[in-house]
């Protein structure tokens, strides 16, 4: 191993790619990120390379050959179209190794990570993926979901915290399918319901899908994922139902968030 | 294999042609035996559906049963096959140039695996003005007791009393336990076909027995059968010998539990080739495996042997019997389909994934259809085995 060498993740995500470099010591060098776009390997290319004069595994501009002593690991739905990718890792195994990377735990633990199409509660064991499972209906539960309502209701993804901690009623959407989530919301909206109740009745709705996947047996849950960084009071309503299961629940928001996947790939190559 | 189908299905259509035979259509665990007796040529039209799924026919014909009145939600061999006599078209055509399916003379079913079967049948009943019959056993048994032996047996006889009429003769005795002996040495041998598989690395997998289990579904009861799977047999002893591994490298040996996804068996099979996996066992093939056919005694054992099928049985029975295939076939983990229209023949939604994994068995649940692709995705199903895969 020598010093020069600089291992690359690369999250392709459905609705952004995700990108990080580590060196040898495991030290983030940059975390890059752009919304997907076709052909995925173009822009998967353009993540991986920066701006001009950025940090790039490429050799030249326009060339996928690969400088040496440089490692590129992909996961993400977009892990097998990436040709330049030296291996590739389901999205399961990379934000366990990033979290675990992030936050160094010794005990059985818990990842809750959502992301734009898909949510994941993945219980970890004597540092190992224990279980996994990974929402089967519908976008209910996941950042699509939430873009989506957000979408209908407009309003911007940053104002829904602060919306939502202004509610004074807890109300219920209760479908599986966005649509006819959606037309909820339009009821209650025709109704004049505050967007405030209805915001933080589409973060309630979302624990609910997330939580009714699997009963989560461990002490400790790592939160992961774009949607959880972005949404911080969707964090805190996942601690508070939680809690009420288990009183000595102890919830963290791994660091990087986003970059969870990413920077697990990127770990995968330092030590495969 | 291929001809054996092929000439399966063109003595069909010959049959169907020609008015002095008679064509009989039976669920596929149903009692092809008695059928076979007496003179009928059998057509089974969950076969007929597993070949829209397979060439993806069903795509088409599934959305036109649906617009007549049948739900996305029930059996989508009902619906593909039910959609496709309605459009008038069948894989048949482009397989072994056949126009169109044989038509019944008489419908027999079985609701030992589901009631979907019966809904199925009935509506052909009314479509071709046609005899029908049904057989229905106890179900969900956890044992089998002396009277719901005794109750087939006697729905057993009450059927071919139907059935003599229509074939203007009564039931030949020795015929019936000829026919019998036949689907006994076939179904044993089909038995050691799949026990191959215990070998490590395995000669076959769960795709290939998908594939391989044709005759043991439309042909029980004849001699083709039982050469069928000598041949095979013989190949699959002579590959081990030759240390021949189905999945290069085989490094972990999965087992599938539910029906296969017709329509993406290729694809499935080369994520499992890919990752170095093969599924070794499966409930679904083993689904007709009959050890208790006795020649001598045909209508209560043909009654045990059907009553007995694992679909018809509880959740103990259910969780023992994978339990021991995993033991059996050296089996690292278990992975569940759970087909949207097919949930007599899904075990992931009674708790038994997490009662295996209770006993230290890894197990996944993958959502899917037998048929219907608009239940299933590609991209998850492939990233919850992968997953699956690096973890066990």
């Amino acid at each position: 191993m020598t010093t020069d060498e600089i291992y690359w993740g690369v999250d392709c995500g459905s609705s952004e790619i995700k990108v990080v470099a580590l060196d040898t010591q495991g030290t983030i060098l940059l975390k890059r990120k752009q919304k997907t776009l076709f052909p995925l390997q173009d822009h998967v290319r353009h993540a991986l390379s920066g701006e001009e004069g950025d940090l790039s595994p490429f050799v030249t501009d326009d060339s996928d050959e690969i400088k040496s002593g440089h490692k590129i690991v992909a996961t993400g739905y977009g892990r097998k179209y990436i040709s330049f990718a030296h291996d590739a890792l389901t999205e399961i195994k990379a934000h366990f190794i990033g979290v675990q990377n992030q936050l160094e735990l010794n005990k059985a633990y818990s990842i809750i990570d959502i992301g734009g199409q898909d949510s994941k509660i993945i219980s970890i064991d004597h540092e190992k993926v224990d279980q996994f499972i990974i929402n089967r209906k519908c976008a209910a539960g996941t950042g699509a979901y939430i873009e989506e309502l957000g979408h209908r209701l407009e309003v911007p993804l940053g104002d829904m915290t602060s919306l939502a901690s202004g509610n004074d009623k807890e109300l219920s959407l209760n479908s599986y399918c966005t649509v006819f989530s959606g037309q909820e919301v339009i009821k209650v909206l025709m109704n004049g319901e505050r967007v405030e109740n209805i915001i933080y009745a589409l973060y309630s709705s979302v624990v609910k899908r997330v939580m009714e996947m699997t009963s989560i047996t461990t002490d400790i849950v790592a939160f992961s994922g774009g949607v959880l960084r972005f949404h911080p009071k969707l964090v805190e309503m996942f601690t508070e139902k939680l809690s009420e299961a288990n009183p000595n629940i102890k919830t963290m928001l791994a660091p990087n968030a986003q970059y969870c996947g990413a920077i697990g790939a990127a770990v995968h190559g330092q030590t495969a | 294999m291929a001809n054996v189908m092929k000439d399966y299905f063109l003595d069909l259509d010959a049959a169907h042609k020609n008015p002095a035979r008679k064509v009989a259509w039976c669920t596929s665990v149903g009692p092809a035996e008695i059928l076979r007796a007496m003179g009928f040529e059998v057509f089974f039209p969950e076969n007929h559906g597993a070949m829209l799924g397979a060439t993806r026919v069903c795509m088409d014909t599934i959305p036109v049963a649906n617009a007549s009145g049948y739900s996305p939600e029930i059996c989508s061999y009902l619906t593909s096959d039910v959609g496709a006599y309605i459009k008038g078209i069948t894989p048949l055509t482009k397989a072994f140039g056949i126009e169109e399916v044989p038509r019944p003379d008489v419908l027999v079913y079985n609701t030992n695996q589901c009631k979907d079967v019966m809904h199925w049948f009935e509506y052909y009943a009314k479509e071709f003005d046609c005899p029908i019959f049904g057989i229905h056993p106890p179900t969900n048994v956890p044992g089998i007791r002396q009277e719901y032996i005794d109750d087939v047996a006697q729905q057993f006889k009450d059927l071919i009393a139907f059935l003599e009429p229509i074939i203007g003769a009564s039931m030949d005795p020795e015929r019936l336990k000829e026919t019998v002996a036949l689907s006994l040495e076939a179904t044993n041998l089909w038995s050691d076909v799949l026990n191959m598989a215990q070998t490590t690395p395995s000669p076959l997998t769960f795709f290939d027995g998908t594939i391989y289990m044709g005759p043991i579904v439309v042909l029980r009861g004849t001699q083709i059968a039982v050469d069928y799977y000598k041949d095979l047999l013989a190949k699959l002893k002579q590959k081990v010998t030759d240390c021949h591994a189905a999945v290069k490298q085989e490094s972990k040996r999965i087992y599938w539990d539910g029906m296969p996804v017709w329509g993406r068996l290729r694809a499935l099979s080369n994520t499992f080739e890919e990752n170095k996996a093969c599924v070794v066992a499966s409930t679904y093939c083993n689904s007709w495996v009959f050890s208790d056919f006795n020649p001598e005694n045909p209508l209560t054992s043909m009654a045990e042997a059907y009553i007995k099928i694992f679909i018809n049985r509880n959740d103990q029975y259910k969780e023992d019997y994978i339990e021991s295939m995993v033991k059996d076939f050296k089996i690292d983990g278990v992975i569940f389909l759970a087909a949207r229209t097919c949930p007599n023949n899904s075990n992931a939604y009674y708790n038994l994934p997490r009662k295996l994994k209770g006993k230290g068995i890894p197990t996944i649940t993958i959502d899917g259809d037998l048929c219907d692709l608009r239940c299933y995705s590609d991209e998850q199903a492939t990233t919850l085995i992968e997953a699956f895969l690096e973890t066990i």
